[in-house]
């Protein structure tokens, strides 16, 4: 993972998964003072995107290519609107008075977030979100149907009981951890890859600003759970990660989501590849995570419960469609489907 | 469709997906090496293929040593059903 080391914290790079390096070990997480600072630094607009300077590539895409980035630009778009409006009450009640400044500029970060999205698909790709098609699409998302109700919920409890410090730690892990440090990771990492390669310009500069700004939002999940842990609160910590990871490998499958497995066998190896690729980022993501946060013994307890989930969403994806998801089907076909990032690494 | 029209409409599906851009592709070119075909294009393009030419999914054996637009002709020869929109 790579440690932005501008500043007298660290801040991991969102979209990295290595291991931990030797400064990052025995460096320190950036307080939230720090990352008010990189907030100020860090700023960028919608508008200079100007995702519209897309379209013309985007009409040019196989119907492949766009279902592909539909479905995941829907889950960003769903997930940032979720955060946006789920944050508030994680505001109201946080550890220290820094803490609180901090996430006041981290909800300004999720309605630019939200506008850009929307702005990706009504000015890139073409799609009204007000008519049936966008309506449709931001239903379809998994994480809307599934993750959604559960950060809701915790949220909504923190509302109820503000100042319980347990209801906001556990808020914070799905909020924070779970849905910023997992599954948008892992979504930003693989569509900013695609983007990339199907050269979308003005999508891969504004994914790559989201992703500065979600690395800012980790780092403070990472920084404020190890305190967390530190202080008192480890087993709402490690139990608020073991309700969430189920939902979260549902999510990343998406089981509703219809997953073309192709005919020709070198193709099916690449589309699971591709999709494990996804998977796999997220996993390590999770227990990296919990290392960091001083459950390093959860490691594999975590590992084992991720796999378990990714296994029950594959079940029920072979349950509703049929025939199995690609990443079973390479798996029937002799071919396991291996993580393999090719061109990730550019 | 008799076989080389089959063929023929083979070859036009690969040239005009090339991630090189459009283009004619002859049977002896290599997918990966002259055409340009990488992961993704290689699922984008069999998806299409069994769109245009009704294919089913088939054993790895038959399929793993695809190499070139020629070994692709064959096997779409070989596994066609009635042509969705083909021709």
């Amino acid at each position: 993972m790579t440690a932005v080391t501008t500043g007298p914290g660290l801040v991991l790079d969102v979209t990295e998964t290595a291991a931990e390096t030797a400064a990052e070990k025995r460096g320190r997480l950036a307080t939230s003072a720090d990352l008010y600072g990189r907030w100020e630094r860090q700023q960028w607009a919608v508008a200079e995107v100007d995702p519209s300077r897309d379209a013309p590539r985007w009409q040019q895409l196989s119907r492949f290519a766009r279902t592909q980035m539909l479905g995941s630009l829907a889950e960003l778009e769903v997930g940032e609107v979720t955060v946006t409006h789920t944050l508030g009450s994680l505001i109201d009640n946080p550890p220290t008075e820094d803490d609180r400044i901090y996430l006041c500029t981290q909800l300004a970060d999720e309605a630019r977030h939200v506008k850009f999205f929307q702005a990706y698909l009504t000015d890139g790709c073409g799609i009204s979100l007000a008519d049936a098609e966008g309506t449709e699409l931001e239903g379809s998302a998994d994480y809307a149907r599934v993750f959604a109700p559960e950060l809701i919920a915790v949220t909504g409890a923190l509302r109820d009981h503000p100042g319980d410090m347990d209801s906001w730690y556990r808020a914070l892990v799905y909020y924070h951890l779970i849905t910023e440090g997992v599954l948008a990771s892992a979504a930003l990492r693989t569509t900013r890859f695609l983007a990339r390669r199907l050269n979308l310009e003005a999508l891969d500069e504004g994914l790559t600003n989201v992703a500065r700004d979600e690395s800012r939002h980790v780092s403070f999940g990472l920084r404020a759970a190890q305190e967390g842990v530190a202080g008192g609160f480890a087993a709402v910590v490690e139990d608020s990660h073991f309700e969430a990871i189920a939902p979260a490998a549902w999510v990343l499958i998406g089981p509703a989501r219809h997953n073309p497995a192709p005919a020709i066998h070198p193709a099916l190896l690449s589309r699971a590849a591709q999709l494990r690729g996804a998977i796999e980022i997220a996993r390590e993501r999770l227990v990296k995570q919990l290392r960091l946060v001083g459950l390093a013994h959860l490691h594999d307890r975590a590992g084992r419960a991720w796999d378990e989930g990714i296994e029950v969403a594959l079940d029920a994806y072979a349950e509703r469609w049929g025939t199995p998801h690609p990443i079973r089907a390479a798996e029937l076909a002799g071919g396991g489907g291996h993580h393999s990032t090719e061109g990730e690494h550019d | 469709m008799d076989g080389s029209t089959l063929r023929a409409a083979v070859r036009r599906v690969i040239g005009e997906m090339s991630p090189l851009g459009q283009r004619q592709a002859d049977s002896g070119d290599r997918l990966i090496e002259d055409l340009g075909y990488d992961s993704l294009a290689m699922i984008e393009l069999s998806l299409r293929m069994e769109q245009e030419f009704s294919l089913q999914a088939a054993q790895p054996e038959e399929t793993l040593g695809i190499k070139t637009v020629k070994d692709l002709e064959d096997f779409v020869e070989q596994n066609a059903g009635t042509p969705a929109d083909a021709g």
